[in-house]
């Protein structure tokens, strides 16, 4: 099957390591020319020419999402670098944590307004090319009790919710919005080697979760984002696909 | 069977970038120069030394009885009449606060048929400001002479010479210690540059926040040895590699006594980045009275960055760091007092683990946990931790300590094996090899240890 992204140009954030790192590498692959940031300037560096070779256009810059007008003119920077955008991943969290209440802000402005900014800033250019698509990365955390009740597991839920309404609002526009809400991803460097090593009785109890008793990969979401994000997933849009290889326990109708 | 080049490629340590330190100026008073390395060699140490009977009686009858021991806080035992009996071996000591204020020492022994006056642990001889055993009721002053001894007229031979048999002791940073060395070097000499090291903590200030004695299923020096390196962090503690660096490791090792210096609120190199920040540092973060949700800046800096808030704001804490460099505010300064004094040195608390050894028994031992918090000023003094005993694995003492705790007994049981001579030491494990040696200069004196000797 042809997924239809070659030449596509595609903005992700948070894209140097684990779930956002596997989108980039497999659009890239398939042919999209990428747009990526993350915090630390070095890994960006190393991502873009690592990706680079793949053959397609990347460019990257280090960017600190909460910085709204520094976020959204490294967006327009990159739109005009890609010479448009046809596909928006906002791939961005500030994790967990039941800290304070700065948690709430934190993840309210990190998580949800990084991406609504995102949606609203490249609108324009998604309308453009007549296929644009915006996926989320949200979370099975927003569906399920887990870990206890976390800013992250309400502001991942807020985004389910955005990215339904958005893609009402937007679908005359040809713009398909949905999310896709990953189980436990293990990677290294991600939260889950570290749950694993500082809290092995947690992640014992995760992996007994899965019924096929195995936890997914970044390479497994990137799969299913690439699907939804590409033409090949046209007829999808205001979706939360969950992709968690069984963890999650309840019925979606 | 692998090749040489693959075994290699698996077992190197990690590269990583040294972790900054105060330089030894920036010290208000802990000495923090690395001492030159002693030199050691890198023979194996006999596994003999953690079973055989000998050596356990050698150990008796020429360390135990001539080092200074930790026997009492100051603070437990304020007022005349107070005293602590604590245990070193066979012997039992009693440890009173005497009516001038003073402390003294004694054999917890009656002089009439030998009974154990009073039962190990804290207490008070309350309104009587004396000791009566209960067997015959002999009676003793809190200086240890005579008060009383029932039908002494029954006695033709008159009564013992000597009260209670003295035993010597001395005071520093807030605990009584004591020798059953009958001449003994002072306190002061023994303890070397200990005092200058530790009295900035102020001691005084803390609290005891545990006091538990555990009977461990392995030799003395077996438990001294875990807590004597770093290096099995990477092996039984995986998560502390969240915590601590276990690879930038300073080691100084003095005449007897020896430390390490282990930057806390750090990455270990052996791991990978983590996307959050692990939640070991995020406690020391929250001791500090920082919200590691308004933590911005990289995982890398908040060790640094703890240092600076504590500087800032732990007078307003009402906590007084003033004698304490940088490092001290966050890093673990680990000092082993010989012969059997781990300590976890923080500006906020610190550990004592106190490796006693069996009476009889060289498989066993008693781990004693007396943990200590410093009280801000202005805070209620809370009141001590009550004493508590039990078995090895019968009740968890905390993560850590279990992972150390399950591992015990079964180098223990190596200890025994035909198939094992002895230690194979490491650099990282140095502070060891010292500690035999010292053991080794009290064993076998200025000869040294004889071809053949364990």
């Amino acid at each position: 099957m042809d997924l239809g992204l070659r030449g596509k140009k595609a903005i992700v954030t948070g894209a140097t390591k684990g779930i956002g790192r596997a989108i980039v590498e497999l659009l890239a692959q398939e042919g999209a020319d990428i747009g990526l940031c993350a915090r630390t300037e070095e890994e960006v560096a190393a991502a873009v020419r690592e990706i680079s070779g793949r053959g397609v256009h990347v460019v990257g810059e280090a960017v600190n999402v909460r910085d709204g007008e520094a976020y959204k003119a490294w967006l327009e920077r990159t739109v005009a670098a890609l010479g448009g955008c046809d596909i928006f991943i906002p791939n961005v969290s500030a994790g967990g944590g039941m800290d304070s209440e700065k948690n709430w802000v934190k993840a309210f402005e990190v998580d949800v307004l990084h991406t609504v900014r995102g949606c609203e800033t490249l609108m324009p250019h998604l309308e453009k090319g007549g296929a644009g698509s915006i996926v989320i990365i949200a979370s099975t955390n927003a569906v399920e009790t887990f870990g206890g009740p976390m800013a992250y597991n309400a502001m991942k839920a807020a985004l389910i919710t955005y990215s339904k309404q958005l893609s009402q609002f937007v679908g005359k526009k040809g713009v398909r919005v949905n999310a896709v809400s990953p189980g436990p991803i293990y990677f290294e460097g991600g939260a889950w080697e570290m749950i694993k090593g500082t809290m092995p009785k947690m992640y014992e109890w995760a992996m007994k979760q899965f019924p096929g008793g195995k936890m997914g990969a970044p390479e497994e979401v990137a799969r299913v984002v690439a699907f939804i994000a590409s033409p090949a997933g046209s007829l999808v849009t205001g979706a939360n696909v969950v992709a968690d290889n069984g963890f999650t326990k309840r019925v979606q109708f | 069977m692998g090749s040489e080049e693959d075994f290699n490629k698996r077992s190197q340590t990690p590269a990583y970038t040294p972790v900054r330190r105060v330089q030894p100026h920036e010290s208000p008073e802990t000495p923090t120069e690395k001492h030159p390395d002693p030199e050691l060699g890198t023979g194996m140490i006999d596994a003999r030394r953690y079973t055989s009977a000998q050596f356990m009686q050698w150990e008796w009858e020429r360390l135990w009885t001539k080092v200074w021991l930790l026997g009492a806080r100051l603070l437990d035992i304020p007022e005349p009449g107070d005293y602590v009996v604590t245990e070193i071996g066979r012997e039992s000591i009693l440890i009173v606060r005497q009516a001038d204020a003073t402390v003294r020492a004694f054999y917890n022994v009656c002089q009439h048929r030998g009974n154990r006056l009073r039962d190990c642990g804290l207490g008070t001889t309350g309104e009587a400001r004396s000791f009566t055993c209960a067997y015959h009721h002999w009676e003793y002053e809190l200086d240890g002479s005579y008060r009383r001894i029932p039908d002494i007229d029954t006695f033709p031979q008159g009564r013992p010479k000597r009260g209670l048999r003295e035993v010597a002791c001395d005071t520093w940073g807030g605990f009584v210690w004591y020798t059953l060395n009958e001449k003994p070097e002072p306190l002061r000499e023994f303890l070397g540059p200990i005092p200058k090291h530790l009295d900035p903590y102020n001691f005084d200030r803390m609290v005891q926040t545990r006091d538990i004695t555990v009977e461990w299923n392995c030799n003395w020096k077996t438990s001294v040895d875990a807590f004597n390196e770093s290096y099995h962090v990477q092996g039984i503690h995986p998560q502390l590699l969240w915590y601590l660096h276990d690879l930038d490791i300073q080691i100084d090792c003095y005449e007897r006594h020896s430390r390490y210096l282990i930057p806390f609120g750090t990455l270990s190199p052996r791991v990978r980045r983590p996307p959050s920040i692990p939640e070991p540092i995020k406690s020391i973060m929250k001791g500090a009275g920082m919200d590691p949700a308004d933590y911005d800046g990289p995982i890398g800096n908040i060790r640094t960055d703890v240092q600076k808030h504590k500087r800032v704001q732990g007078k307003a804490q009402g906590r007084d760091y003033s004698r304490l460099n940088d490092d001290q505010l966050t890093d673990d300064y680990h000092y082993l007092i010989f012969p059997n004094l781990s300590l976890n040195v923080h500006a906020d608390d610190f550990w004592i683990f106190r490796q006693r050894p069996h009476p009889s028994d060289p498989d066993r031992m008693f781990y004693d946990i007396l943990t200590y918090e410093l009280v801000p000023e202005g805070a209620e003094w809370p009141e001590r931790a009550k004493h508590r005993k039990w078995s090895h694995g019968d009740k968890s003492i905390g993560t850590v300590l279990d992972q150390d705790a399950a591992n015990l007994p079964g180098v223990q049981a190596g200890m025994h094996s035909a198939g094992f001579p002895g230690l194979w030491i490491g650099r990282q494990e140095l502070r060891i090899r010292h500690f035999h040696k010292v053991i080794d200069d009290y064993i076998y004196g200025a000869a040294g240890r004889p071809p053949g000797a364990p």
